[in-house]
Order: C-alpha cells, then sequence, then structure tokens
C-alpha cells in the first residue's frame, strides 16, 4: 500500500509524486496516476494497482 | 513448422458408416481426407485449401485418433475422449416454423419431450455453477413453457443459459422474450445467414431480415445478448460475410459476436456434397481479411485451443469507441506458430465464453466516448462492447476425422450420455 506515506526514489532520494503516466501492457496503451522521482522518471506500481486493474486488465486480455 | 505427411488418422464410410482408416493428405498448401470402405468405395473430401499454412495453424500436435473400436457409432463420452463439455445441447421439442434447405437436425425426433422429462435431464446434465446448457431443437421457442425449462436449468445450478433460436418468435411476441429474459436466459445464438432476404429465400424459404432486426431489438430491450449464426453455403452467402460483419459490429453492445459454421452435410441437405460446396475455416480467415479488413484484422483470429484446432477459431475484441471497427484483445498469430499454445480446459473455454456473449447489468453505465488507455474506461468498455468472432467447422460423414472427434467439448445429452456433436448427428448419405 502506498497510503499517505512519503516515497523517496532510492537513486535521487527525491520524493516521488503522482503523475499522469503511459504504459505499455500486453500490446496495450493505458495510462494511470502513479507516483514517479521528478528527476529519474522511476515509476511505484503500487500493490493496490498490480493486483487491481492491471490483474482485471490482464484477465481480460488473456486468449481463451 | 512442419509436420510429416500424410498424417494416419479415422474416419467413416460416408455410405454405412463403419469406421475406415483415413490419411490426411497434404497436395501443396490444401490437404484432403482420403479414405476407403471395401464395400462402398474410396472417398475425398477437402479439409483446408492454403489460404493459411496448415502447419502452422495446427501447431506441433500429435494425437492419434482413440484407439476405442466402438468409436463414433455407439459414442457417449470414454476414457478415449481428451475434452470435457464446454457446452452441453439440449434438444427441447423435434418441431420448428421453417423448412431449410440445410438442418443438422432434420431427423425423425420422435415425441415431445415433457416438461418433467426436461427437468430430470436437467438435473442430470448440470453441473451447478459451471455448466452452460444449450436449448435446441428443433426451434426450441416453439414450446409455450420454455420459460419454466429456462428456470428448470437455473434450479438445476447450470451457469448459462442459452438459446438457439430461428429469432421468430422473439421478433414477434415480445412479451414472449421478457418471460425468457425473467426466467434466467442467459444470451441468445441466433440464426443469421445474410443482410439481403434474398439469402434467407434460398437457404430458410422466406425473408427473415425484418424479423431478425426486430428480434435483436426484443433481446436488447431485455439486455438478453444476442451472437449471430450464419450457416455459410459456397454461391449463396459466402460473399457476404464482411457484411454481416459490418451488420452485426453496427449493432452492438446488444450483438455480442458473430459465430460462423461453414455449411456441413447431415440431416437435411440438397446433395451429397462436392468440394465445391464446401467452405474451409482458412477460406473463411481469408473471407474475412478480404470483406472486411476495415472492421477487423483477421490476423488475430486464433485456432481453437478447446477443441481441434482444424475444428474452429476465436477472436476476442472490443468495439471501438466511435464504432463499426473492432480492436483485438487476443494477440496476433505468430508468423513461426498459430497455434497460440496447448490445449485449454473446456472451463476455461466456458467462462471466456460466457463472459463475453452475457450482457453485464446496465447499472455500470455505457462509455461511449471515453478514453481506452483509462484502464477502468477499458475494464467496462470490454464489459459493455466486448465483441467474440468464431467459427466452427462441424464434420459429416464425408470429413469426420476421429482425431478432430475426440477433442470435441460441444457435447449433445442423449438418455443420459453426452455425444460429441458431430457423433450425434453423424447421419449417412445413401448409396451413390
Amino acid at each position: 500500500m502506498t497510503g499517505n506515506r512519503v516515497w523517496l526514489c532510492h537513486r535521487c532520494q527525491r520524493e516521488m509524486v503522482p503523475q499522469k503516466t503511459d504504459f505499455g501492457y500486453l500490446g496495450h496503451s493505458f495510462y494511470a496516476d502513479i507516483l514517479a522521482c521528478p528527476e529519474c522518471g522511476l515509476v511505484l506500481i503500487p500493490e493496490e494497482l498490480a493486483k487491481g486493474r492491471i490483474a482485471e486488465v490482464e484477465m481480460q486480455l488473456e486468449d481463451k | 513448422m512442419s509436420r510429416e505427411w500424410p498424417q494416419a488418422t479415422a474416419s467413416v464410410c460416408p455410405v454405412c458408416l463403419k469406421r475406415i482408416p483415413a490419411q490426411r493428405v497434404r497436395t501443396g498448401d490444401a490437404v484432403f481426407l482420403r479414405k476407403a470402405c471395401e464395400a462402398h468405395g474410396s472417398f475425398e473430401s477437402v479439409l483446408w485449401r492454403g489460404h493459411v499454412d496448415v502447419d502452422d495453424w495446427t501447431g506441433p500436435r500429435a494425437e492419434p485418433p482413440p484407439g476405442n473400436p466402438r468409436c463414433p457409432t455407439e459414442c457417449g463420452l470414454c476414457p478415449d475422449h481428451l475434452q470435457e463439455s464446454c457446452c452441453v445441447l439440449l434438444e427441447v421439442t423435434g418441431r420448428c416454423n421453417l423448412a431449410c434447405r440445410f438442418c443438422f437436425a432434420a431427423g425423425d425426433r420422435g415425441e415431445e419431450p415433457t416438461l418433467a422429462w426436461l427437468k430430470t435431464a436437467l438435473r442430470q446434465l448440470a453441473q451447478p455453477g459451471q455448466t452452460l446448457v444449450q436449448l435446441s431443437g428443433g426451434e426450441p421457442i416453439l414450446r409455450d413453457d420454455l420459460p419454466e425449462v429456462v428456470a428448470a436449468a437455473r434450479e438445476a445450478g447450470c451457469r448459462y443459459v442459452q438459446l438457439n433460436s430461428n429469432g421468430i418468435r422473439l421478433a414477434e411476441d415480445p412479451g414472449y422474450m421478457r418471460e425468457l429474459a425473467e426466467a434466467g436466459l442467459s444470451f441468445v445464438f441466433m440464426q443469421f445467414d445474410g443482410t439481403e432476404d434474398d439469402i434467407a429465400v434460398r437457404l430458410r424459404g422466406r425473408p427473415l431480415l425484418a424479423l431478425k432486426q426486430r428480434a435483436i431489438e426484443h433481446c436488447a430491450a431485455q439486455n438478453v445478448g444476442v451472437t449471430l449464426v450464419p450457416t455459410l453455403v459456397p454461391g449463396v452467402n459466402t460473399d457476404s460475410i464482411g457484411e454481416i460483419l459490418r451488420f452485426a459490429v453496427a449493432r452492438a453492445p446488444a450483438v455480442r459476436g458473430v459465430h460462423f459454421q461453414p455449411v456441413s452435410y447431415f440431416g437435411r441437405m440438397p446433395a451429397v456434397p462436392t468440394d465445391g460446396m464446401r467452405f474451409t475455416l482458412d477460406e473463411l480467415l481469408a473471407a474475412i481479411g478480404v470483406q472486411a479488413g476495415e472492421v477487423i484484422d483477421a490476423g488475430h483470429l486464433r485456432p481453437s485451443r478447446c477443441d481441434h484446432p482444424l475444428c474452429g477459431f476465436h477472436g476476442d475484441f472490443v468495439v471501438a469507441p466511435a464504432g463499426g471497427r473492432l480492436i483485438p484483445l487476443t494477440p496476433r498469430r505468430s508468423a513461426e506458430c498459430g497455434c497460440g499454445g496447448g490445449p485449454v480446459t473446456a472451463e476455461r473455454n466456458r467462462e471466456f465464453v460466457g463472459r463475453r456473449w452475457q450482457r453485464p447489468s446496465p447499472a455500470g453505465g455505457d462509455i461511449a466516448g471515453g478514453d481506452l488507455r483509462d484502464m477502468g474506461v477499458f475494464l467496462r468498455r470490454v464489459e459493455t462492447h466486448g465483441f467474440t468472432v468464431t467459427a466452427m467447422a462441424f464434420q459429416d460423414a464425408g470429413n469426420l476425422d476421429l482425431e478432430r472427434l475426440r477433442r470435441c467439448s460441444l457435447h449433445v445429452f442423449d438418455q443420459g450420455r453426452r455425444v460429441p456433436f458431430c457423433a450425434h448427428y453423424l447421419s449417412a448419405w445413401g448409396s451413390r
């Protein structure tokens, strides 16, 4: 869980901030507001997103 | 990828239905089934015409025909069978309100089953929480008690209740459609051979297009999904495949998909078929690409993994927010191997088709113009506007291949037995 915690980028030691981020998954393009380092762009995929919507998307894109 | 040719399998004599050895023979890019009966001579049927490489399509699969010498004449699933039931078909009537040129179920169906008999059958066939039952016929909606049959299927624990119908009564009697929906009907498989009345006249004996459109509207009013099922007959409607797809996509989300069935020759048929009277799966793939390339990329249609790859294909799509075009969800077939991995369970296949063919509750709203890159919008759009393009190539006495039959997941419930569809409806062509 990310909750209200502050996350720091390990490499830059900058506080990660919510940012609209584009990413590709299973051949499709999506965006989501996720935490990213304003310096190097490293993103944090929170557990609730991975186990929630991303898992749902994966299920829908799974071949029968 | 290449496999060894010819390939040994087993079939039946189309005249006497005796089990006989057979070979799949590759000639150039095409594949034929060849067989000989001591009493009735030699036979050959085209299986594949080479629009797609057959080795790439079938993959490295090596399943011999079943060893059971009573297959298929005394069929009921036996230990040699390789697939569970994806769908179980129950005939609820032998009556029909059409007299089609082609009908798999045109034989003498005996007495009309009573409601009590059907309730018993449904209790026997249902595996609670799992079974997808197809109520079939004849024309099932000629029964006035069909809502009670649907309710009985639900009470028996069927997860999905599908109605196979020509749609006529669904068009003429919206009140009856409402009763079926309230009883728990999940979705409708509706015979739909083309967008011109001439096609219906030639295949079904009367114009039907206006009725089909009304039937779709009445299903939509009850939030019951409709999948259109064209029987494809060379020279009649194989040039209408693109029109059928455009018609169907334009009517999403009421229409959930198109399930093509190249004509097969059992039950009622106008003549013993020549190869020119057959339409192979790869011809269908090519025709979709040529006739509907702006709607669908046929490269995303993949061989069946639940049934044998020569028995069908499937593609999972979502209708683009602007309409008129299908965005693929299933990955493209790769150049090296279109087979897309090994076989899958019937249960997995059933869940896949069930979630697409059944419409979601309207309570979640409809996202017409959202951005599909937003995962929430994408997920809701797939739920409301998911669209399948599928095909099943049934086998008849001419091209029956027991290796394929062995993987069949569509089973007819017959006196307590489950019989693969093509074995159940297998009918001899008579003396030539």
